[in-house]
């Protein structure tokens, strides 16, 4: 069974690589896999050389005291951690995703003369090829002088992840036996669980032992006296399997680093075997496992909800208000509404609290700043990710095509909807950072200049947006195969390097479309400003985004033609 | 004649160079008539379905709708024209009855409830005005593309495949439902492989193979035509003899 399970590996990962290569075939591939790459170097690759070449210039001693003394005691921290949250998978639903079976496994292995154990065998040797992964990209993006470093903590990170794998799935096991009508396997299945709740016990003691004689001074204290209650003794024993897959990530030498992948090594052959003597339970874990898949893909497949009260359609009107009606029933279907009404709760008590009491310590100026990191990401990159509009609806081209309705109207009826809900959002973030941010990280300005600024950029925003949504729309019409279309997300280096370009190419268009508006207002801003002030500001404002409105205008006329020549057999399908 | 092709020519690019799937087809398409296109898989008539309903243009070749171009005059052709695709494509966050609001105000329908609950009535969907197209079966989301496409006067109907899925009482409905919009004046162009449905309710047959006409006409008229007599009266073996794929 392990040469079966290999050769599926083998083979799986093969084609996946070929097909990946085979599609950088295509222009549109190609330039996206440059692009990927060149990102991942300049951003992780060339970044780290540099940071490192920087430490090796500090030296060694630069590294603070607290720090240092913080990683002598590391692995017993990460272990406790690891300890609350093996004991938390007990509690919570947790899925390590090792018993989730796909289709073609069940339909082709389960029948097969092969055993429960060598299933599960199969089942970790397929994950394998995910954790590493994870393991190299943990590996590459920790901070470490040396290649080796990395090599390192990436072979760390991929034991303790297999550890944690494994475990997760003893538990799902463990968990079925529990409601076993034998005695015996509900026994066998209640040691395990015991055994952590007797560890956990005993090292919830001894951090009792350590805090009672008062609280600690400094974070510093808190963690010295945290590691020293873990490292020894009883609790140091029944810490010992969650600190050890945690001691090679923090091991100081080669020596110690050998011990530590060592002794995690003997702490993952364990889980396995404890996974390996529950393997009776596999059948129904795995029917459990498939449940639960088969109610998350119903649950994605029909993500909507028909409501009581919906929006209604007039009649007669124009055919933009079709689209703007579309989408904002998409919208209202699609979004969870008690979760948003959490969230506008969470956001007005923020403000309000930041508002009343955080004057004094800061809470309000972050809160400002947070308010406008909000609003800039709305105005800036959120057009990029609400994606009910063309992006959207290049999927149902097959009907569109068929309505009696102008392209420039159905492309600027696309943009309706995204743009009032974008803006909308963006003048809530701006107001909460104007209430904010105003009084502190701007405490300097004068009230006129403030809420001139505020205004302006309340009058830009909307034109911004509305701006950007035309771009994406455009280039799903011009590039459709660029595009990604409704929820697909295509992976890979080369899909990453598309989105990449479509970005800067959207935001490089973005400015030339501002440039006209740009001139018109400085023009109205140094007219006026002489008589009227700050003030001068928000005439300026409208001036540019009227400008970018006429743009806009003009450009879903222009993509008219587009939409028509639009095919069919130019769409891509999902992959 | 509502329905006009003229030298209509689709093709498709291909690794090897061009993939035509329909070469220089004409035919018409008169009111009140109901004409079955018919041929194997890969003849080309959902292909020339799509192109008469303004979804793929054609790369030669002219199709009418009521003596409007459907490239040059898209919009007044796609008024007169109902498509009803083999496969439902609908919104899959509009209910049934959104659905027929949303077609209802593109195309300017002004007794829209009236017709929207007889038709309701007349295709079973009486009780699933609320659903959402994930609630529904297959046949049911088929009925409601055919729903959407009659609750409009349209001169001209497309129909392609338009009983897959149905059940016994839904084919014999939907059969009832096409003889009468014909009987009422509309010209209608009906794809299907159930060549039974074809001979039982259309009043003349095209046979495509290879994306190109290779007979046209009643059954009496291809039945007595020199080269098919042989093969017998019924459209079955008709469609064998003509296609070169045996009785």
């Amino acid at each position: 069974m392990i040469a079966a399970s290999l050769y599926i590996v083998v083979c799986s990962a093969r084609n996946r690589l070929l097909m990946r290569l085979r599609r950088l075939r295509e222009p549109r591939y190609f330039v996206g896999a440059i692009a990927g790459a060149a990102y991942l170097y300049f951003s992780v690759f060339a970044r780290l050389r540099s940071a490192g070449g920087a430490r090796r210039r500090r030296g060694a001693a630069a590294v603070p005291l607290a720090l240092g003394s913080l990683r002598a005691g590391a692995a017993g921290l990460v272990g406790l951690l690891l300890l609350a949250v093996a004991l938390l998978a007990w509690i919570l639903p947790f899925d390590s995703g090792l018993l989730a079976f796909s289709d073609a496994e069940i339909q082709f292995l389960f029948p097969a003369p092969v055993s429960r154990r060598a299933l599960l065998v199969h089942r970790m040797i397929r994950s394998q090829i995910g954790l590493l992964f994870g393991g190299v990209i943990i590996g590459i993006a920790t901070p470490s002088i040396s290649a080796y470093g990395r090599l390192r903590t990436g072979i760390a990170m991929w034991l303790l992840l297999s550890a944690g794998k494994v475990y997760f799935t003893g538990v799902s096991l463990a968990r079925t036996k529990l409601a076993s009508h034998e005695a015996g396997a509900r026994r066998a299945a209640w040691l395990p669980l015991a055994a952590l709740a007797a560890a956990a016990l005993v090292v919830a003691a001894s951090l009792y032992r350590a805090f009672a004689a008062g609280s600690p001074t400094s974070l510093n204290d808190l963690l010295e006296r945290v590691a020293g209650a873990t490292a020894a003794g009883a609790a140091g024993i029944a810490l010992w399997p969650f600190a050890a897959l945690a001691r090679p990530i923090f091991a100081a030498g080669a020596a110690q680093y050998a011990e530590g992948l060592l002794a995690s090594t003997v702490v993952l052959a364990a889980a396995i075997a404890w996974v390996l003597q529950t393997d009776a339970a596999l059948e129904d874990s795995a029917a459990a496992a498939a449940e639960r898949r088969a109610a998350d893909a119903a649950a994605q497949a029909a993500p909507y909800r028909a409501s009581r009260t919906s929006l209604s359609l007039a009649p007669f009107g124009r055919a933009e208000a079709i689209f703007a009606w579309k989408a904002a029933t998409q919208t209202l279907r699609g979004v969870d509404r008690l979760a948003v009404l959490r969230v506008a709760v969470l956001v007005v008590a923020m403000t309000a609290a930041a508002t009343t009491v955080g004057r004094g310590n800061g809470l309000r100026a972050l809160a400002g700043s947070f308010a406008l990191a909000m609003t800039g990401f709305v105005v800036l990159m959120a057009p990029q990710v609400l994606r009910v509009d063309m992006r959207e609806d290049l999927r149902h081209l097959e009907v569109l095509k068929t309505w009696p309705v102008r392209a420039p109207a159905i492309v600027r009826g696309e943009l309706v909807w995204p743009g009032v809900i974008l803006t909308a959002a963006a003048w809530t973030a701006l107001a909460i950072a104007a209430l904010l941010a105003g009084p502190t990280l701007f405490a300097r300005l004068r009230l006129s200049w403030l809420l001139s600024a505020a205004a302006a950029v309340a009058i830009i925003a909307p034109a911004l947006i509305f701006a950007q949504l035309t771009i994406h729309n455009a280039a799903a019409l011009i590039f459709p195969a660029w595009v990604p279309l409704g929820q697909q997300r295509p992976r890979g280096l080369d899909a990453m390097g598309q989105r990449l370009i479509m970005l800067g190419a959207t935001w490089l268009l973005l400015i030339v479309s501002l440039i006209p508006g740009a001139i018109a207002a400085a023009i109205v801003w140094f007219a006026l400003r002489i008589f009227v002030g700050p003030a001068a500001l928000v005439p300026a404002a409208v001036v540019c985004a009227a400008s970018v409105a006429v743009e806009v205008l003009l450009a879903t006329e222009a993509l008219g033609p587009a939409y028509e020549a639009l095919d069919l057999t130019a769409i891509e399908r999902v992959e | 004649m509502a329905l006009e092709v003229d030298r209509f020519s689709r093709t498709y690019p291909a690794a090897s160079g061009k993939f035509t799937a329909v070469d220089d087809l004409s035919f018409a398409v008169a009111a009140g008539e109901i004409v079955g296109l018919i041929g194997p898989n890969g003849a080309g008539k959902t292909t020339t379905l799509r192109s008469i309903a303004g979804i793929l243009k054609p790369t030669a070749g002219v199709v009418r709708i009521d003596g409007h171009d459907i490239v040059a005059d898209p919009i007044e052709a796609k008024r007169r024209l109902a498509f009803m695709p083999d496969e439902p494509h609908l919104f899959e966050y509009l209910t049934v009855a959104e659905h027929l609001r949303l077609v209802a105000r593109l195309y300017g329908v002004g007794d829209f409830d009236r017709r929207a609950a007889t038709l309701l009535d007349e295709l079973e969907l009486a009780g699933k005005e609320r659903s959402l197209p994930g609630e529904l079966s297959r046949g049911m989301r088929q009925k409601v593309v055919i729903a959407c496409g009659l609750v409009r006067e349209a001169t001209t109907l497309l129909f392609d495949e338009p009983l897959t899925g149905l059940d016994p009482i839904g084919i014999r409905r939907m059969r009832n439902t096409i003889a009468a919009r014909a009987t009422q004046g509309a010209a209608i162009l009906l794809s299907s492989h159930l060549l039974h449905l074809v001979e039982e309710i259309c009043s003349r047959v095209i046979i495509m193979d290879r994306g190109r006409k290779i007979a046209d006409g009643t059954f009496e008229e291809l039945a007595t035509r020199a080269d098919l007599a042989a093969a017998g009266s019924n459209l079955e073996q008709i469609f064998f003899r003509v296609t070169g794929h045996g009785a």
